[in-house]
């Protein structure tokens, strides 16, 4: 009895949102063109992130998978282009400001004040105070505490106090500092760039297992990676890009093997859904 | 836990308490080497006035190096405010209650013009400061070259340096005893023992870890002993002298400031990893100018404070002041790496240095060998330091 209720109201909720994507878009990038004197690093890009959606980007070096993203956290700003938050278009000025708008970007050297404690980075920039008086305000320091330590707990993250200093923490442990920063502030998109780089094996699934724990938790995330391994395992779409375009946009399906090998292809240039577009 | 595991747990914190041990180590050696005499009420009051002004530089060195500089300007600086102030004084005739306030505003300015070629121009603050010392230098002796050594004959501005805060008449109760000073001691211990229990009390609210309860105890006996004692010997003499009253002031203050508020915060988030500190929102300048600004402030007080020590200012007031003042946050801690320091710690640094020349003089040890002994210190607690934290990474 209850299915014939659903059904109806599932087929009504899609008919209200695009067909070919199934979600409420958190982002859209249309048309997106950076030129660097003369080096044309993005060529017209179009980009789209579903709610509660992880995008794998991919791509070879220089490929512009960098550029479009600092274009999407604020610290570049395109010749061309539009960029919608949540249908809302937007002008992004710096990362502060793309950061106000909900964009949360993980560093690839992780942007951590290593002479601080954990909670001090997750907080940075963005303290809790008691009384306050300008830049003299006082901090709420078991506030930031209690929050920084619900926050780990909340995202399973293993380090054993949030009073340790960033310095003595593993490689894996820092990443997931980082990464639970961008989470903290309600963020509607977390852009990790290479985040599984320079890790251990262990490390890795780590990491992975809590870009999946986020996923659960219904954030809409994009992941940088040259681990295709990685993309693969998290990622529900994906995304390439090759010399400033994009060349392919697909769901994450197939065997690992099979998937690895058309990715490159699309990589190298031996393939290209978008060459009717090219000019 | 047994009193031997609790200390055990605490070995990390062994760089923090480890300055402590050598600072009394230091004092006792020298008591008993000076059979008492270091420790008389009198000896202790000339060496904290010998002290405070290189304290109070090195309370604003410790900022300046958290965030990875280094002004060596700040000698030559506090001597030319000094002369700056003797010469208003005498000269000009203007009033005490005009000329700190002026001379304090100068120093300001002479700081945030260091963080113009500091920050605004990206000119390495070695280099920078290097040339502000040159520029006091010569600065100094321009001011100074009409009258040469300037005596100061103000009272009130003489007492910065000499004089003691005021004692309520003698109601026949402890004769002898400065007995403002006994209670400023008092109301420091209650502070600091309802605070400490206060804070405690707190945090175990949110359940965060704390000292555990024996080790906790031996905290506060020892700093409540050391505040006593010293309060004894001082209200013994004349009481707390009006220069150890400001370095008091000062280190209040700036320990609050850098544990406490968002800007302490950001100066050490800064020193840290500017980077890091610039994509989270902190102006790298803002702070840049803050911190040079302070150390303008700090210089101008320092600068007084000798100039009212010795009642006067001299065309070479000022000369090496800065690299004791670098010496002392080094000794107390910093990192030239940036984002290490610590106000009190520095202030012990200062007060460790001033202690061996304060002891070797008085047992008439041939200077020479004082600036051996004082450079070994210097490196041991470098060495210290490093070792420490390579352990700790």
């Amino acid at each position: 009895m209850a299915q014939s209720i659903t059904i109806p109201a599932v087929l009504a909720q899609r008919r209200t949102v695009n067909p070919m994507t199934e979600a409420a878009t958190v982002v859209e990038m249309h048309n997106i063109r950076k030129n660097f004197a003369a080096v044309q690093a993005l060529r017209g890009v179009d980009l789209v992130l579903h709610h509660n959606e992880v995008l794998g980007l991919v791509g070879d070096n220089a490929a512009g998978k960098s550029t479009l993203m600092k274009v999407l956290s604020g610290a570049y700003i395109p010749d061309e282009g539009e960029i919608l938050i949540e249908g809302k278009k937007v002008h992004m000025t710096d990362p502060l400001h793309a950061r106000r708008l909900g964009i949360e970007m993980v560093y690839q050297d992780l942007a951590l004040a290593n002479n601080l404690d954990v909670t001090s980075n997750v907080f940075l920039g963005r303290e809790a105070v008691s009384a306050r008086l300008g830049p003299f305000s006082v901090l709420d320091g078991r506030r930031m505490e209690q929050e920084a330590q619900r926050l780990l707990d909340r995202l399973k993250i293993d380090i054993p106090s949030v009073r340790l200093l960033v310095e003595r923490l593993s490689g894996g442990q820092r990443q997931a500092v980082a990464i639970a920063r961008a989470t903290a502030f309600n963020s509607k998109v977390i852009i990790m760039d290479e985040p599984t780089a320079a890790l251990s094996v262990a490390a890795i699934s780590k990491v992975l297992d809590l870009v999946r724990e986020l996923k659960a938790q219904g954030a809409s995330i994009i992941i940088i990676s040259h681990r295709l391994e990685d993309i693969y395992s998290v990622s529900d779409r994906l995304m390439v890009m090759r010399q400033g375009r994009k060349v392919r946009d697909s769901l994450v399906v197939g065997d690992i093997d099979e998937f690895r090998e058309r990715v490159v292809a699309y990589m190298i240039g031996a393939r290209d859904d978008f060459a009717a577009v090219v000019n | 836990m047994s009193f031997k595991d609790a200390l055990k747990a605490q070995l990390h914190n062994i760089r923090d308490y480890g300055m402590y041990i050598a600072f009394v180590a230091i004092v006792v050696f020298f008591t008993i080497w000076t059979h008492g005499l270091f420790l008389s009420a009198r000896n202790i009051g000339n060496l904290v006035n010998a002290t405070s002004y290189i304290a109070v530089l090195a309370v604003g060195m410790t900022l300046v190096i958290i965030i990875r500089h280094i002004d060596l300007s700040v000698g030559f600086l506090a001597g030319t405010l000094g002369a700056v102030a003797a010469i208003a004084l005498k000269i000009y005739r203007v009033p005490v209650g005009v000329t700190i306030p002026l001379v304090l505003t100068l120093g300001i300015l002479a700081g945030l013009a260091t963080a113009v070629l500091v920050a605004r121009l990206k000119i390495p603050a070695f280099v920078a400061t290097l040339a502000g010392w040159l520029f006091y230098k010569g600065l100094l002796q321009w001011v100074t070259r009409g009258t040469g050594t300037v005596i100061i004959e103000n009272d009130v501005f003489n007492a910065l340096g000499n004089g003691f805060i005021p004692d309520i008449p003698d109601i026949g109760i402890l004769p002898g005893v400065h007995k403002v000073t006994l209670l400023l001691g008092l109301l420091a211990i209650v502070l600091f023992i309802t605070s400490e229990i206060r804070n405690r009390k707190k945090t175990q609210a949110y359940n965060f870890e704390v000292l555990p309860m024996n080790m906790f105890i031996v905290k506060l006996v020892f700093v409540s002993a050391v505040i006593a004692a010293i309060t004894w010997v001082l209200a013994g003499y004349q009481g707390l002298s009006w220069a150890a009253a400001i370095l008091l002031i000062v280190v209040l203050i700036y320990s609050y400031i850098a544990s406490k508020t968002i800007v302490g915060r950001h100066i050490y988030a800064v020193g840290g990893n500017p980077e890091a500190a610039q994509l989270n929102g902190i102006s790298v300048e803002n702070i840049t100018f803050l911190v040079f600004g302070s150390m303008g402030l700090l210089t101008a007080v320092a600068g007084m404070l000798y100039a009212s020590w010795l009642r006067s200012a001299t065309t070479i007031a000022g000369t090496g002041m800065e690299l004791d003042a670098i010496a002392a946050a080094f000794v107390g801690g910093a990192a030239v790496s940036g984002g290490v320091g610590k106000v009190t710690g520095s202030i012990l640094g200062a007060l460790v240095m001033a202690s061996l020349t304060n002891g070797m003089n008085l047992k008439g040890v041939d200077l020479s060998v004082q600036y051996m002994v004082r450079a070994g210190v210097l490196a041991i607690a470098v060495i210290f330091d490093v070792a420490t934290r390579k352990k700790a990474s």
